[in-house]
C-alpha cells in the first residue's frame, strides 16, 4: 500500500495550539469561496489528543473569539464562566487586601476582568479541534489530516528555506520527514528556537516564567466562586522574583488556583511546585478550601519577553511563527490567547493568498508581520512593553517596597502605613522611584526608550541570599489535604509513557557534575532539581560516591523549565514521541 | 536477509476495552455493545511480530490483519493500517454470533483461505495473539493452524526466518526452548514479546486518506466478506456450531471497592498509616 513518494503537504501546523487551529479555521472559511483552489493541511500536536498538552490561565477577551469564531456560543465552545468580578489583591502571610475597584481602575485597569470569558484552555483547543473536523468534511478542496501523537522533531532545510520537519522514527527519511510549502510554528519554542537561532532573529531574549496550576473541586457547602478572578500580588514569592498568584472560579464548583513566577529570578531554587502549596497555606485561601478535592495538577513555561522580545522576522522561506513560538503573550495584562488567535487569523489570511498565488517566500509572507504589528490586539501588548523594564532597573520594588507593604497589610489590614513608612524613609529617591514605574508601566505610549534584557542565564553565579528564601516558609496551620508534595502532585498530573522516554537531553555529564559542586559548595540545591515542577532530575549517588544528576523521565509534564534555569545551558527539553507526557484535559 | 517475499497474516480482534465496565446479557454472554472497544492487548505484539516478519521477508512481503466480529470491529482494521499493514480483511456476519473456539476457528481458517484464494497463493507465515481477554482461551490459533495444516509455535518470545524456516523461542513451563518450523507457520506471541510501537506517520496519513475515499477504494485495503462469500457453512458457525455450552455466569460482586488513598505525608507517616488497625502488618513494620 504504502508510496515510496515523500509526505507532502501544501501547509504543515506544527502543534494543536489555538493559533494554528485558527488558522486552520480561518483558511477553511476562506476556502469555501473558491472551491476551485484545492490544499492540503497536516496538523502535527505532540499529544496524544488535542488539547492534552495544553495548559493555561486562562481568562480571555470574548472579542476575538466573536471575530474568529463567531458562532462559538451556538457551537458549545466550552465556557467556564463569564467573569463577574475580578480583583487585584496584595497578599500579606495572613491577610489579603482587595485593592479597591476605583482604584484598580485607574491605575490597573489590565487587572479588570469584568465580561471576560473564563476558559479551561485544554478544553477549548480539544473543541477546536473537533470543529474542524467536522467543518472540514464539508470543504471538499481542502484536505486536512490530523496527527495526533507526531511531535516534529526537527527542522528540515532545503537551501536556506524551511521545507518541512522530521516527525517519526523510522529511520527512512522518506517515511519521517513531513515536507511543506508553508510550515507554521504555533510550539512553545520547542523548535522555533532553532530556526530563530539559525537566521539570527532574535532582538531581545526571550524572558521565560514557569506557571504552575491546580484545579480543585470545592466543596458542596462552600460558596459558588463562578465568575470571581482575583489576580494576587505577594505572597508567597517574596524574594524579589516577578511572580503572582491567580485564582478563577470555575463552573460546577470547581476553582483553579495557579502562581506565575519568573525564571530571571536571581534565586536560583525557585521550587515553583511548592510556592504553589505555600500559596495554599493563606488563611483566605484554606477557607475557600475547606472539604475541597485536588483534581488536575499541572505546569508550563510563558513567554514574558513581550513586545522587545519580538523576533526580528516573524517568517522565514516557507515558514512563520504564531503565538508562543512569537512569545505574544501580555504579561502585563495577563493576555496571550487573543492575540495568538488574532496571529492565526491573520497568518491565514496571508497562507492562503500564498497558496493561491503557490509563492512562500518570505517577501511574499512578510505581510504577515505587518499585518500582525498593524493589528488592534497589538496596540495594549505595544504599550505595555516596559513592564519588564519598570521592574528589571528597580529591583527594590520587589526585594524591599513588597515585603513593606505585605507587613503593613497583614498588621493594619491595608498597604497605606506602609506605603507612607516607604516614602517617609527616602520622600526624594521614593517619589522619584514611584514615578518612574508609574511611568513605565502605565504611562508608556509616548516612551522611546530602549529595552534590553540580560543576556540568557548561563553562568549564573549561585550566589543567593538564603534569608529572602526563607521569608517563603510558613509554619501556620493548614488543612493537610490541601498540600501536596512534587511526587504526590506528578500524579495529577496523569503523566503516561509508553516508550522508555529518552526526551530529555543532557549534553555533558561533566558540565552536571561541576554545576551540582558549585551549588553544594554554596548550599544551595542544583536549579533543575530545585525548580523541576514533576519530580524529574534529581541527584544520585555514583559508584564511586560522588553526587551525579538523574532523570526520572516518566514523570515529566513538559513544562521544559529545566531546559530555561540550567545554568550552563545543559539540558534540551524535546517533544516526546507516541503522544506521552502529561493530560491536562480538564486543567 | 536474501529471503523470499512473505504473505503474512495477522489475526486481531476487537475486545471490550479492559478499563470500562463490561455488562452481561440474560443468556450469559457479555453484553458487547455496552463497553467500549479496544484492539485486544495480546494481539498488539501480534501485530508487532508481523510488521517486524515483514521485514525479515523479500522486499515485496506483505501484512494482512484479518478479524471476526460486528461492523464496528473495523476501528482495529484501520489501528492496523495506521501501524504499517499493507491489507485487512474482516468476516462480519450476524449468523456468527456466539461462536466458541470450534466456530470461530473454523470461521476464520475459512476467511484465511478465502484470502489464499484471493491472493493466487497459500500465506507463509500466520501470527496471533496468545489469547484474548474476552475469552481468554488460548485456543483459537492453535485450532486454525491444525485446521490448515500449518507448523505451530505457541508462547513466541522471539524469532527468525531464514530460507523456510522459522526459528523461534517459546516460553515452556520452567523455561524456554529454542525449536525450529518448517513455513507455512502459525505462530502465537507471548507477551513477552516487543510492544506494539506508535502508529507510523505514513500509516495515519493513509488511514486518513482511505476513509475519506470511496467506498470502492476504501474495499481494496479494507474488505468485508460474510459466511456467503467465503464458503462457511451456516451450521458450523455461532451457536449452532458451538458445542461448548455456557451454563450460567455471574458477577462476583464488586472488586477493590474500599481502596483508601494514602498520599501527602511523607514514607514513614504513610507506612504508619496504611498498617493502622492491621496487627499482622503492625508486627512486620516493628521488626
Amino acid at each position: 500500500m504504502h508510496n515510496t513518494d515523500r509526505i507532502e503537504y501544501d501547509i504543515a501546523l506544527v502543534g494543536g495550539s489555538p493559533s494554528n487551529l485558527s488558522l486552520a479555521h480561518t483558511l477553511l472559511e476562506k476556502a469555501k469561496a473558491n472551491p476551485d483552489l484545492k490544499f492540503s493541511i497536516a496538523i502535527l500536536e505532540k499529544a496524544k489528543d488535542f488539547g492534552s498538552h495544553i495548559v493555561s490561565g486562562a481568562v480571555v477577551n470574548p472579542s476575538i473569539f466573536n471575530k474568529v469564531y463567531p458562532n462559538h456560543v451556538a457551537d458549545n465552545m466550552p465556557i467556564e464562566a463569564i467573569c463577574n468580578k475580578s480583583y487585584f489583591s496584595i497578599m500579606g502571610t495572613e491577610k489579603k487586601w482587595d485593592v479597591p475597584s476605583l482604584i484598580t481602575r485607574a491605575a490597573a485597569p489590565d487587572f479588570c476582568k469584568e465580561g471576560y470569558y473564563i476558559l479551561t484552555l485544554s478544553q477549548v483547543v480539544s473543541w477546536m479541534a473537533k470543529q474542524l473536523m467536522e467543518k472540514v468534511k464539508d470543504v471538499p478542496n481542502v484536505k486536512i489530516d490530523f496527527f495526533p501523537g507526531f511531535a516534529a522533531t526537527e527542522v528540515v532545510y532545503e537551501a536556506e528555506k524551511v521545507v518541512g520537519v522530521k516527525v517519526d522514527r523510522t529511520g527512512n527519511d522518506q517515511d519521517d520527514i513531513l515536507y511543506a510549502k508553508l510550515t507554521c510554528f504555533g510550539d512553545k519554542g520547542f523548535l522555533s528556537k532553532d530556526i530563530i537561532k539559525k537566521f539570527n532573529l532574535e532582538t531581545n531574549p526571550q524572558i521565560w516564567s514557569v506557571g504552575v496550576k491546580e484545579t480543585w473541586k470545592l466543596a458542596e457547602h462552600s460558596e459558588d466562586l463562578k465568575g470571581k478572578v482575583w489576580h494576587t500580588l505577594g505572597y508567597p514569592t517574596l524574594d524579589g522574583t516577578l511572580g503572582g498568584g491567580f485564582i478563577y472560579g470555575l463552573q460546577n464548583k470547581r476553582l483553579t488556583i495557579g502562581l506565575v513566577i519568573s525564571l530571571d529570578s536571581e534565586n536560583p531554587n525557585i521550587h515553583p511546585q511548592k510556592q504553589l502549596q505555600e500559596y495554599k497555606k493563606h488563611p483566605w485561601l484554606q477557607k475557600v478550601l475547606e472539604g475541597a478535592e485536588l483534581m488536575h495538577y499541572g505546569a508550563a513555561v510563558l513567554p514574558e519577553g513581550g513586545y522587545a522580545s519580538l523576533p526580528k522576522k516573524f517568517q522565514v522561506d516557507g515558514a512563520i511563527f504564531l503565538g508562543d513560538a512569537l512569545g505574544l503573550l501580555d504579561v502585563k495584562s495577563l493576555a496571550g490567547v487573543d492575540k495568538a488567535i488574532e496571529s492565526g487569523y491573520l497568518a491565514a489570511k496571508v497562507a492562503y493568498g500564498a497558496v493561491a498565488a503557490d509563492d512562500f517566500s518570505e517577501a511574499r509572507l512578510s505581510k504577515y508581520q505587518t499585518k500582525l504589528l498593524e493589528s488592534p490586539y497589538m496596540d495594549k501588548f505595544k504599550e505595555n512593553r516596559y513592564f519588564r523594564k519598570a521592574f528589571g532597573e528597580n529591583p527594590e520594588l520587589l526585594r524591599d517596597y513588597l515585603p513593606t507593604v505585605l507587613e503593613s497589610v497583614d498588621k493594619t489590614g491595608s498597604p497605606y502605613i506602609g506605603s507612607v513608612k516607604l516614602g517617609l524613609e527616602n520622600p526624594v529617591k521614593r517619589a522619584k522611584a514611584a514615578l518612574r514605574a508609574a511611568q513605565l508601566l502605565n504611562n508608556a505610549k509616548e516612551l522611546k526608550e530602549e529595552v534590553t534584557y540580560k543576556a540568557g542565564y548561563l553562568h549564573i553565579d549561585p550566589d543567593f541570599d538564603k534569608d529572602l528564601i526563607a521569608r517563603c516558609a510558613s509554619d501556620k496551620d493548614f488543612a493537610k489535604n490541601t498540600v501536596y508534595n512534587r511526587e504526590d502532585a506528578v500524579f495529577y498530573a496523569n503523566t503516561h509513557y509508553d516508550e522508555h522516554p529518552d526526551h530529555i537531553d543532557e549534553f555533558s555529564a561533566e558540565t552536571c557534575l561541576s554545576c551540582i559542586q558549585r551549588y553544594e559548595a554554596k548550599n544551595l540545591d542544583v536549579p533543575c532539581v530545585s525548580d523541576c515542577t514533576a519530580e524529574v532530575h534529581r541527584l544520585d549517588i555514583s559508584d564511586n560516591n560522588v553526587k551525579v544528576h538523574g532523570m526520572s523521565l516518566e514523570n515529566c509534564v513538559q513544562c521544559r523549565t529545566c531546559e530555561l534555569v540550567c545554568p550552563e545551558q545543559n539540558l534540551r527539553v524535546n517533544p516526546s514521541y507516541a503522544g506521552s507526557g502529561p493530560d491536562f484535559i480538564g486543567l | 536477509m536474501n529471503n523470499k517475499d512473505l504473505d503474512i497474516y495477522v489475526l486481531i480482534k476487537q475486545v471490550p476495552d479492559t478499563r470500562s465496565k463490561a455488562g452481561v446479557n440474560p443468556d450469559g454472554t457479555i453484553d458487547r455493545a455496552k463497553a467500549g472497544k479496544m484492539l485486544n492487548p495480546f494481539d498488539a505484539y501480534a501485530l508487532q511480530a508481523a510488521l517486524n516478519a515483514k521485514k525479515m521477508g523479500g522486499p515485496n512481503s506483505k501484512v494482512t490483519a484479518v478479524t471476526m466480529g460486528p461492523p464496528p470491529a473495523i476501528d482495529i482494521l484501520y489501528q492496523a493500517l495506521e501501524h504499517g499493514a499493507d491489507n485487512t480483511l474482516m468476516l462480519s456476519d450476524r449468523r456468527l454470533a456466539a461462536s466458541d473456539t470450534l466456530a470461530t476457528s473454523y470461521a476464520l481458517c475459512q476467511t484465511l483461505e478465502y484470502a489464499f484464494k484471493q491472493n493466487g497463493r497459500p500465506g507463509d507465515l500466520i501470527f496471533c495473539g496468545l489469547q484474548t481477554t474476552d475469552g481468554d482461551t488460548a485456543q483459537v490459533g492453535p485450532e486454525i493452524s491444525e485446521r490448515l495444516d500449518f507448523t505451530q509455535i505457541t508462547y513466541c518470545e522471539d524469532f527468525s526466518i531464514s530460507d523456510n524456516e522459522v526459528h523461534a523461542k517459546k516460553i515452556i513451563e520452567g523455561g524456554t526452548q529454542l525449536v525450529k518450523a518448517q513455513l507455512p507457520s502459525l505462530i502465537t506471541i507471548a507477551n513477552s514479546y516487543q510492544k506494539l510501537k506508535f502508529k507510523t506517520l505514513r500509516g495515519a496519513q493513509f488511514v486518513q486518506d482511505i476513509k475519506r475515499s470511496s467506498k470502492e477504494e476504501q474495499a481494496k485495503f479494507v474488505e468485508i466478506i460474510d459466511l456467503d462469500a467465503c464458503h462457511a457453512e451456516e451450521l458450523r458457525c455461532g451457536l449452532a456450531g458451538s458445542p461448548t455450552i455456557v451454563s450460567k455466569t455471574w458477577k462476583i460482586g464488586v472488586v477493590g471497592g474500599n481502596c483508601k488513598m494514602h498520599q501527602g505525608k511523607s514514607v514513614p507517616d504513610l507506612v504508619g498509616e496504611v498498617v493502622q488497625g492491621l496487627p499482622i502488618l503492625e508486627e512486620f513494620v516493628k521488626i
